[in-house]
């Protein structure tokens, strides 16, 4: 065979395989009986395959490789299937544009071919070079940086729950600003089925908690005051209280080192120092549930209890899909296709028009 | 809803079916006729139930396993009149009729009321991801029903039964419509978890059995085009079909935990 002439025949016959429908079907079928094995594993093995929801494939599958190799092969070679299946099915496409004067009608089809194709892509692109992240922890306030995306801020301006009257969360509304680069370039109110798409990046409300900042006091002849770090209580024209700590739950030992015990409300303890005009008068703890301290007495100061001072924060998803917008084309392919599909069926049925092979 | 109305569209689909049944044995037209009058009589009652239902609640409620069921045996009847008003299927009617039974019963027992939608639900996606699911999974049936008949008349060769060529014609059909709602759904299902979640597609297991679904009849949508296949083989394919269905449907749920939110 000479060199010059070899090559024509194999392309052709690649290209015809490349378009084979019998490849396609096997091609499927052997995806479909990988998945189908493969999701009964994943149930079975909770522990390696848990974290298959949380990141994306590029991140997770080499992990999980490594962790068990023999439970989690399926993965990669039904995404090869896949692979060549959508390969198979951009060969079968490309073959019918080139026909495209003669075969105009069958669009429809075609174009839930193309939908599958560019979904394929996406979600490799996606999946190679996007995220998921979180839950992230933002008080009203508070701003981030975005994960892997250097220039990116967001802020929590405002976090209102939505509790129905039985106590259940109806609703987490965040009123959010993002920043790039210093620039302000996206505000917006999320809540759940509505959250933030900028640039790949989706943003959403996950849950929300609420943490004990400090303890609301009530001052006889003054009212109410809140005292978390942070906070400067003036007591006189020259003392003031200085909040520097605040323990839910504290504990204080022989030598009396106090410290952490959990941040659920128990003991709580706050520390404390009295400043004067030439320096600290008094410093320490005070444990809520014992008398007010000495120096405190003796700086004339009364405080009674009332009730913890809370602050809700909000939990938030943040995902990176660069592939969305792809997707969202392919899915939009698709729906269009399948809509032609349905006249175009009876159309061919009419006709007798239909491939055998 | 009122248990009452609801038995007695159980009882007007159980007349029809016994009418099928007996116009095997006895065969006057008047009984087929009868059968199918009393199928359109419950369907009119059925879509009824269900917008009032819909009208009641403010959303579709297709949020708990009696309210699927009962949609699933609603978009069945549906599917049921369409090939019936195009082929005059009559006694092919039977089957698909038993197997609307068998989802209405199961409803019966269940509990009625329409419970408070879940803020993750609340969005017209969801909507459509249910009615395109749903009736997407009727043709699947209907091609099941479908499928065992064409295997009976291959045995028997009656003429109670469509011929071969007409049964596998409304096979065909039914799979590419099927196909053709359920890739609706997957549309639908992929938007919604996009802008609930933060992805369009994940690896839990309802997600990925419904992928495997609608790959199932992606594939079936060729494989009417193998010669070898067509009839016989294309029949079994549409039972398993129904049963990768039927597991996707109820077996996550019953048998496997699924953190999918119909679960
Ligand atoms: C997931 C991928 C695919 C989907 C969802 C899909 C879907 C469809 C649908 C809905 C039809 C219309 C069937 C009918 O008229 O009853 C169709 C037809 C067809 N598909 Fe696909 N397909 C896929 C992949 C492929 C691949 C890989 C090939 C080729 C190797 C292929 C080749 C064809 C051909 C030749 C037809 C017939 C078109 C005609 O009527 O001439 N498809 N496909």
């Amino acid at each position: 065979m000479g060199s010059g002439k070899w090559p024509k025949p194999f392309l052709l016959k690649l290209w015809a395989l490349g378009c084979s429908l019998k490849l396609a079907i096997a091609l499927a079928s052997a995806a479909t009986l990988l998945i189908m094995g493969g999701s009964l594993v994943m149930h079975y093995n909770p522990a390696i395959f848990s974290g298959m929801e949380q990141e994306i494939m590029g991140q997770w599958l080499p992990q999980a490789w490594s962790r068990a190799p023999l439970l989690v092969f399926w993965v990669p070679l039904s995404g090869l299937c896949i692979l060549l299946f959508a390969l198979n099915t951009l060969c079968c496409l490309i073959d019918w544009l080139t026909m495209l004067r003669v075969r105009w009608r069958k669009t429809g089809e075609y174009l839930v071919h193309a939908g599958f194709v560019l979904l394929t892509v996406a979600y490799l692109w996606g999946n190679l070079s996007g995220f998921r992240s979180g839950p992230h922890r933002l008080a009203p306030g508070d701003r981030m940086s975005i994960p892997n995306m250097p220039g990116y801020l967001l802020q929590l301006e405002e976090f209102t729950p939505q509790i129905e009257p039985g106590g259940r969360p109806l609703d987490m509304i965040n009123k959010l600003v993002l920043w790039k680069n210093g620039r302000q370039v996206l505000q917006k109110t999320i809540r759940i089925n509505h959250p933030l798409i900028y640039d790949g990046l989706v943003i959403l409300p996950s849950s929300y908690g609420q943490d004990i900042q400090g303890f609301r006091f009530h001052m006889p002849g003054t009212g109410f005051v809140d005292l978390a770090p942070g906070s400067r209580l003036p007591i006189s024209s020259d003392v003031t209280l200085v909040v520097h700590r605040f323990l839910a739950d504290a504990r204080q030992d022989r030598q009396g080192r106090v410290m952490e015990i959990g941040s659920r409300l128990n003991n709580p303890a706050l520390q404390l120092s009295l400043l004067g005009p030439s320096g600290t008068i008094w410093q320490g703890w005070y444990f809520l549930r014992r008398q007010l301290p000495e120096g405190m007495v003796k700086a004339g100061i009364e405080l009674r209890p009332v009730e913890p001072v809370l602050t809700t924060f909000s939990l938030l998803t943040i995902n990176r899909d660069p592939g969305d917008k792809m997707a969202l084309t392919g899915g939009f392919c698709i729906t269009v296709g399948v809509i032609f599909a349905f006249f175009s069926f009876y159309r061919k049925r009419r006709i007798s028009d239909r491939p055998e092979i | 809803m009122s248990k009452t109305l609801l038995y007695l569209l159980f009882t007007i689909y159980l007349m029809a079916t016994s009418g099928y049944l007996l116009h095997i044995f006895w065969r006057r037209s008047f009984v087929a006729k009868a059968s199918f009058v009393l199928i359109v009589a419950g369907v009119i009652l059925q879509t009824a139930l269900l917008g009032h239902r819909w009208w009641a609640a403010g959303y579709l409620p297709v949020t708990n396993l009696f309210a699927t069921l009962f949609f699933f045996s609603w978009a069945l009847a549906l599917t049921y009149l369409y090939f019936e008003l195009r082929y005059r299927i009559r006694a092919t009617g039977l089957f698909v009729m038993l197997l609307n039974l068998v989802l209405l019963g199961g409803a019966l027992p269940r509990d009625t009321t329409v419970s408070l939608l879940i803020p993750a639900l609340d969005t017209p996606l969801f909507s459509l991801h249910i009615i395109f699911s749903f009736v997407g999974y009727a043709f699947f049936a209907m091609a099941f029903s479908i499928g065992v008949l064409y295997l009976c008349q291959a045995q028997l060769s009656t003429e109670l039964l469509p011929d071969l060529p007409t049964l596998r014609k409304i096979n065909e059909e039914a799979i590419f419509l099927g196909f053709g709602l359920f890739t609706l759904c997957m549309v639908a299902g992929s938007i919604w978890a996009h802008i609930a979640w933060g992805h369009w597609f994940s690896w839990n297991i309802k997600s990925v059995w419904s992928v495997l679904v609608w790959m199932f009849y992606a594939g079936m949508c060729h494989a009417k085009f193998i010669r070898r296949w067509q009839g016989g083989v294309y029949a079994w394919l549409s039972i398993a079909g129904f049963g990768v269905v039927l597991f996707t449907y109820l077996g996550i749920g019953l048998l496997l935990e699924s953190n999918h939110p119909l679960e």
